[in-house]
């Protein structure tokens, strides 16, 4: 069962080079930041994946990610905004 | 077949790791290696968790993903959109010289005697330090020096950085007025998003005396959902004048020293009296995340930068 979850853990690894790959060529920063944010998501799987295999403490670990990486695309969309300290839709 | 899967995670996860690390120094986008950053704290946080440093792995997540890429998206939003790159004839000599110290690192490390570690004293004197986790032990009492001078380093960067302002803009609100459309998804997000960083935030505090967490990790993302309240809109950052402001900046480390200037008396500078060693870790890490929360969100947001915002 535990070689079942980390070789899940290896496989979703595996995919997130696809989203590395897609941060990498962009073009668009939104491009960028959508890969990251698969990323971020990916490492709350393999996290999950890794705690239930070996140490069921490391999932606050995965809460902390999930909870950044929404604070991370708020940054973003800050930074997206014409004055930088505004807000996208209020274009 | 366990070890197998094991060892085949380990190797992807260190290619990913160089890879990411290659790809943020090469990339040609500023914008780029900013996320390329945030995507190397995640896998190197997976690396810390392989390792079995959980502590460290809140931290990586938490301080690299989180608060260093609001960091670093804000000075990025405030950079001329193309820095110019520098021409190829400084790269050689300084690749040269990058690859030759982390040639001599390398080296180092191999022929570094096997370390004996400090685990074994640890684990003997847990049942003395009033805490069930021994790295919050570590930080909170057997080297609580450390951890009252990175607390107090703290206070000195947020000095720095007020220290920058503008003697017109002095006194008012810090950083540039944030603003949200009414209703808007950024500004729904800022009020959704804080209620349950709050609660995560106060249970890694919690979580720190018996298991990975504590004051830092704690402090990390409660300065992120402080910084998400001001960046949706929902509330506006306190003056930098405010009393009760300085008064949360300063006290974590005040009682932290406090606490170490009773030990003083008794004999040992910041020891802790077994029988009352965990209510007093407590009180301090309790403290000390308030202080880290606001000392870090407002050194991330910046100095007072608006001269029309004084009250």
């Amino acid at each position: 069962m535990t070689s079942w979850l980390i070789s899940l853990a290896v496989l979703l690894l595996l995919s997130l080079g696809g989203a590395l790959w897609r941060v990498w060529r962009g073009p668009e920063p939104a491009d960028r930041m959508i890969a990251a944010q698969l990323i971020g998501t990916g490492g709350v799987g393999i996290v999950l994946l890794l705690a239930a295999a070996t140490d069921w403490s490391m999932i606050d670990v995965a809460l902390v990610l999930a909870l950044l990486a929404a604070v991370a695309a708020v940054a973003f969309a800050k930074a997206q905004s014409a004055d930088s300290v505004g807000d996208p839709e209020e274009e | 077949m366990m070890a197998l899967a094991e060892t085949g995670f380990d190797l992807v996860l260190c290619a990913m790791i160089a890879t990411t690390a290659l790809l943020a120094i090469g990339v040609r986008d500023q914008f780029g290696a900013v996320v390329l950053f945030v995507v190397y704290s995640v896998f190197l946080g997976l690396g810390w968790l392989r390792l079995g440093a959980l502590d460290i792995a809140l931290a990586e997540v938490a301080l690299g993903a989180g608060l260093t890429g609001l960091l670093l998206f804000g000075a990025h939003a405030r950079l001329p959109a193309s820095v110019p790159v520098p021409s190829g004839r400084a790269v050689w000599p300084a690749a040269c010289a990058a690859g030759g110290s982390g040639l001599a690192l390398g080296w180092a490390f191999l022929t570094l005697p096997e370390p004996v570690g400090l685990q074994e004293a640890v684990a003997a004197n847990l049942g003395t330090s009033g805490v069930e986790n021994p790295v919050t032990a570590v930080l909170l009492n057997f080297r609580s020096w450390d951890t009252l001078i990175e607390s107090i380093v703290l206070l000195a960067a947020l000095i720095g950085v007020w220290s920058v302002a503008r003697d017109d803009a002095w006194g008012g609100q810090p950083g540039l007025r944030q603003h949200a459309r009414h209703g808007g998804v950024l500004a729904n997000f800022g009020r959704l998003l804080p209620p349950i960083g709050f609660m995560i935030g106060v249970y890694l505090f919690w979580a720190g005396s018996s298991k990975p967490g504590g004051a830092f990790q704690a402090g990390t993302v409660l300065a992120a959902v402080a910084l998400v309240v001001f960046m949706g809109g929902a509330m506006r950052p306190p003056l930098v004048t405010a009393r009760w402001l300085r008064l949360v900046c300063v006290a974590g480390p005040a009682v932290f020293l406090a606490v170490g200037l009773t030990g003083a008396a008794s004999g040992v500078f910041l020891g802790l009296r077994p029988d009352l060693a965990k209510p007093l870790i407590l009180a301090i890490e309790a403290v000390l995340t308030f202080s880290i929360a606001a000392s870090l969100a407002l050194s991330v947001i910046g100095p007072p930068e608006d001269p029309e915002d004084h009250v």
